[in-house]
């Protein structure tokens, strides 16, 4: 190889790594959405429809609701931030990282029972997560909103000493812990109620008494304080909120309407925080010297 | 005594290759046990095939060019703080990709960042960003295998080489090159095959974007985030297929090297 040729491939290499920069596009011709990855099939779908109605190109950024908004926070950018849950939209709006009043409501999140395909250990309410021997799991209540509900609802129904004899695992995310289920790992978890939609062929539902239920939670969606161009945000979470939005989230099992979700939840509230209890701890600190 | 020796030997070796072959069974069983396959579609798997051995290749040639001067320099020349800056040149092996990442991202936060991005383009959430993040990633490994490569080959030839006229250039292209050569492709083979799977660093800087950044790693946890299992065990055996099929290859053509 002559000394030409090998410049000539240097060059061509460098230029395939830098060379190649295009300019940022301008504000109105992109957004970047930072999506909790729970709601990618719904948002792969309205982004598309979006892009091919309005000619902005969307580009989507999926991962765990927490890494979004470090990644949100880190890289000073961002049109759109969607959690899973509201409490990311709390840690988002204490470091001031989000438009205020920007936040809105995607879909309600219900919580029930799911099981493996086919329930193969037969649980069909509450009570039966106590039952000796029953191996079950839930988000873990100290990082996943999840958790904090799947505790608050065994402490309303007197069941949180019993059925965390039987908590095996804590999963570290809303899909981590359906995953728990989908992968017959456990009898039961305590979850949202869209996970079984998720993957209906390996998940079960088991609904809750609606009476026990004493909080259910929500997808929002925000707008963070470094976007490029505030009506543009505004405009893509109209689009999301539309019924041709919203209707994207009914067909993937979600409940995008109050009074559906209140239905399966008459006494609950909607969001708002939830300080884990004594006995919680209690309950984790005899485990732990059982073990 | 012997025999007991060979037993020793042969066992352990058995029981680690059966480590893998049974995880292998595991996942086929997992994936023939799926009551309706929900798979992948074809374009996004052969844009996540495409876009890992891209980015792969590209990160691991430009690696092993760059290493290539400072692991000789390394290797040949003492100067002051030689140890200092050699520990920092290998931080990059010990250091958790996720840390590797979000420190780029933090870097491309700040002036200079700014500005590099730009005069060359955005790094952030983009393919380009993915390359830069398994470039440093790897580039540690990839001067730490040539700092040993290079140690190896006696300086005599090289002084020998001078002292019949060629420059260093010339001693450095025709003499310590050729001899590195099977040091240059085991390290290229390793470097690769740690930028294909590299995930942490590449997530964290160029996002996981489906179709843009979705290299077969981030395909992967994509899936698995959407609790989508079998199209998350498509990926895992297309990575697995990959890596296996170019580390076979490349040990074909060491042994024709050699």
């Amino acid at each position: 190889m002559s000394d030409h040729v090998r410049l000539a491939f240097l060059l061509a290499l460098l230029s395939i790594f830098f060379g190649c920069a295009e300019a940022e596009p301008d504000a109105s011709d992109s957004l970047t959405l930072f999506c909790g990855s729970a709601s990618k099939p719904a948002m792969e779908l309205i982004t598309a429809r979006f892009q091919r109605e309005t000619g902005v190109e969307v580009n989507t950024i999926f991962g765990g609701s927490g890494t979004l908004l470090s990644q949100i926070e880190l890289s000073g950018q961002g049109e759109i931030y969607l959690p899973g849950s509201p409490d990311y939209i709390l840690i988002a709006e204490k470091k001031g990282l989000l438009v205020e009043g920007s936040e809105r409501i995607v879909a309600y999140l219900v919580p029930a029972i799911v099981t493996p395909a086919g329930n193969p250990a037969g649980i069909h309410a509450l009570p039966d997560l106590a039952r000796p021997g029953a191996r079950a799991g839930m988000g873990n209540p100290e990082s996943v909103c999840l958790g904090l509900y799947s505790v608050e609802i065994l402490e309303a129904n007197g069941l949180l000493e019993e059925v965390m004899e039987n908590v095996v695992t804590f999963g570290g995310s809303c899909s981590k812990t359906a995953n728990l289920a989908a992968m017959s790992k456990l009898d039961a978890i305590l979850g949202w109620r869209v996970f079984h939609y998720w993957n209906p062929d390996r998940m079960e539902l088991v609904h809750i008494d609606p009476e026990k239920i004493p909080r259910i939670s929500y997808i929002p969606i925000s707008i963070p304080i470094h976007t490029r161009d505030l009506e543009l945000s505004r405009s893509f979470i109209d689009f999301v909120l539309s019924p041709k939005g919203l209707s994207v989230y009914r067909d993937l099992g979600y409940l995008t309407d109050l009074e559906a979700a209140r239905a399966l939840a008459p006494r609950a509230t909607v969001g708002g925080e939830y300080e884990l209890p004594e006995e919680y701890f209690a309950s984790l600190d005899q485990l732990s010297r059982r073990r | 005594m012997n025999r007991a020796f060979n037993i020793l030997v042969g066992g352990v070796s058995a029981l680690l290759i059966s480590l893998f072959i049974v995880l292998l069974v595991g996942m086929a069983l997992e994936l023939w046990q799926q009551t309706s396959l929900r798979a992948p579609h074809f374009s996004e798997i052969l844009f996540a095939a495409r876009l890992s051995l891209y980015t792969a290749t590209l990160a691991s040639v430009i690696a092993l060019a760059v290493s290539i001067p400072v692991a000789y320099a390394f290797s040949r020349y003492s100067f002051p703080g030689k140890v200092l800056f050699d520990t920092l040149l290998d931080l990059p092996i010990v250091l958790s990709p996720i840390a590797i990442g979000a420190l780029l991202l933090i870097f491309f936060n700040t002036g200079l960042g700014k500005q590099i991005e730009a005069w060359f383009g955005p790094f952030v959430f983009e393919v380009r960003g993915i390359i830069l993040a398994q470039f440093v990633v790897i580039v540690g490994l990839s001067l730490r295998l040539l700092k040993e490569t290079f140690q190896t080959i006696d300086v005599e030839y090289e002084n020998l080489a001078r002292s019949l006229g060629y420059n260093r250039m010339q001693v450095f292209v025709k003499v310590v090159l050729p001899m590195a050569r099977r040091g240059l492709l085991a390290a290229f083979l390793l470097i690769w095959g740690r930028a294909i799977g590299e995930f942490g660093a590449t997530v964290t800087l160029a996002g996981a974007t489906t179709m843009k950044t979705e290299t077969i790693p981030v395909a992967i946890f994509l899936n698995f985030e959407s609790v989508d299992i079998s199209s998350a065990i498509v990926f895992i055996t297309i990575l697995i297929a990959m890596s296996f099929g170019i580390l076979f290859f490349v040990r074909k053509t060491e042994a024709y090297v050699q």
